[in-house]
C-alpha cells in the first residue's frame, strides 16, 4: 500500500508540468493557427497576433513552479496523497485553462481583425482565464507549505 | 496541420465582409477566395461547398431550365449535407425564401391560383401559399412580415427594393447560423454564401447593368448556348475549386 501511495506522490509531483505542458501546447496551437491565418489577411501588426497567441505558454511555467514547490526531500507514504491531490488537480486546471485560453485567443484575433479597435478589450476573457490559473498556482503554493515533509 | 487548426487558420485568413449594402467592392476577389479555400479546405468539404453554392447562388441555378430540376437538386444537396444540419437548414431556408419570391412574382404576373405548387415550390410553406394565394403575405405575414413588404414593393414595380429586401432576409438567415459556428466547415460555407451575396450586390450599378444587358443581347443574337454558358460560370463552378 505504501508503495502505491509513493507512486501516486510521484505522479502528483510531475502532473502540473505534464498537464500544464499539454494545455500550453494545445492553447498555443489554437492561438497560433488563428494568428497565422490573420497574418495572411493583414498588412502589418503581425507581432501582436503572434504575441497574444503565445499567452497560453504561461500554464506550463506555473506547472513548473508548482512542481518545485511540491518537491520534497523524499516522497513517502506520509506526503504521497497530498502531493497527488494538489499536483493532479492543479495540473488539470492548467490543462483546461490553457486549451480554453487558446480558443478565446483565436476568437479575439478573428474579431480584432475585423474591428482592430477592440484588440485590447477582446483579450479580457483570456486574461480572466489567466487569473484562474494564477489562483490555482497561488493556492497550490500555500497548500504545499503545509504538506508534512 | 490538423483539421480544427487548419480551419481556424482558414477562417481568420478571410477578410471581414462588412455590412450588406455598405460595401462597394468585395474585400477579397473571387480569384483570391477560390485560391485560399482550395488550398486549405478538405477535398470532400470543397465538393460539398461547391454543391451548396451551386444550388443557392443564382449563377448556379441559372443553368436549369425547369424549377423542378432545381428542387430535385436542392433535395439531393440537402441529403449529402447529412453531417452538417445547419447547412441543411440554410439550403432549405434559402429555397423556401426563393419559393416565396417566386409565388409573389407569379401572382404579380397574373396567375390566379398557385397551381401545382409541387413543381415550382419547396419546403414548409407550399401548403400555406396555395391555401392563401389571395392574401398579400400568403397568410404568413405574422411570422414573416417582410413578405407583405415584398408584395407592396413588387406591386409598385420597385425591383431593386424587392432584391434588397430578399438579400437582407437571406443575409439574416446566414448571420443567424454564423453565430453557431466560428471555426469549422459550416463557418467557411456561411462565409462563402455571404461573399456571394455581397459580391452580387456590389455588381449592381448602372454601368454594369448596361454591359450585362449588352452581353446578354449579344449572346442571345449569337444563339441559344450563349447566355447559359455565361451565367453558369459561377464562383465555385466545378473547375474552379478543383484548381
Amino acid at each position: 500500500m505504501n508503495e502505491f501511495v509513493v507512486a501516486l506522490g510521484w505522479f502528483g509531483l510531475f502532473a502540473p508540468v505534464a498537464l500544464g505542458a499539454i494545455g500550453s501546447a494545445w492553447g498555443c496551437a489554437l492561438g497560433g493557427s488563428a494568428a497565422i491565418g490573420a497574418m495572411l489577411d493583414s498588412e502589418g501588426g503581425y507581432g501582436r497576433f503572434i504575441g497574444v497567441s503565445l499567452m497560453p505558454s504561461s500554464q506550463v511555467i506555473y506547472g513548473i513552479v508548482i512542481m518545485f514547490s511540491l518537491q520534497q526531500t523524499t516522497v513517502d507514504a506520509a506526503n504521497g496523497a497530498a502531493l497527488f491531490g494538489i499536483g493532479v488537480l492543479s495540473g488539470f486546471t492548467m490543462l483546461f485553462t490553457g486549451i480554453r485560453q487558446g480558443e478565446v485567443l483565436a476568437s479575439a484575433i478573428h474579431a480584432s481583425k475585423a474591428k482592430p479597435e477592440i484588440f485590447g478589450i477582446s483579450l479580457a476573457p483570456a486574461a480572466v482565464l489567466e487569473g484562474f490559473s494564477v489562483f490555482a498556482l497561488v493556492f497550490a503554493l500555500v497548500l504545499a507549505g503545509s504538506i508534512p515533509s | 496541420m490538423s483539421r480544427p487548426h487548419q480551419y481556424i487558420s482558414l477562417v481568420t485568413s478571410l477578410p471581414h465582409l462588412g455590412k450588406l449594402f455598405s460595401v462597394k467592392d468585395v474585400p477579397i476577389s473571387g480569384f483570391r477566395l477560390r485560391q485560399r479555400i482550395a488550398g486549405m479546405l478538405e477535398p470532400e468539404h470543397a465538393r460539398l461547398l461547391r454543391e451548396v453554392v451551386e444550388v443557392t447562388a443564382w449563377a448556379g441555378v441559372a443553368k436549369y431550365d425547369e424549377d423542378i430540376e432545381i428542387i430535385r437538386r436542392a433535395n439531393q444537396v440537402i441529403g449529402e449535407l447529412k453531417d452538417y444540419p445547419d447547412l441543411q437548414h440554410l439550403v432549405g431556408a434559402r429555397m423556401e425564401t426563393r419559393t416565396l419570391i417566386a409565388a409573389l412574382r407569379r401572382r404579380r404576373d397574373g396567375q390566379e391560383t398557385a397551381g401545382d405548387i409541387s413543381t415550382w415550390g419547396f419546403g414548409r410553406w407550399c401548403g400555406q401559399i396555395k391555401a392563401n394565394w389571395s392574401d398579400p403575405a400568403f397568410g404568413l405575414g405574422h411570422y414573416m412580415p417582410w413578405i407583405g413588404e415584398a408584395h407592396r414593393l413588387m406591386q409598385a414595380g420597385d425591383h431593386i427594393g424587392v432584391e434588397r429586401l430578399f438579400l437582407t432576409q437571406v443575409f439574416r438567415q446566414l448571420d443567424h447560423y454564423l453565430t453557431l459556428h466560428e471555426f469549422d466547415f459550416e463557418a467557411v460555407g456561411i462565409y462563402v454564401l455571404r461573399w456571394v451575396i455581397v459580391e452580387r450586390w456590389s455588381r449592381y450599378n448602372e454601368d454594369d447593368a448596361r454591359d450585362r444587358l449588352k452581353s446578354l443581347l449579344d449572346a442571345a443574337l449569337q444563339g441559344p448556348e450563349g447566355p447559359h454558358e455565361h451565367v453558369a460560370k459561377g464562383l465555385f463552378s466545378a473547375d474552379s475549386l478543383a484548381s
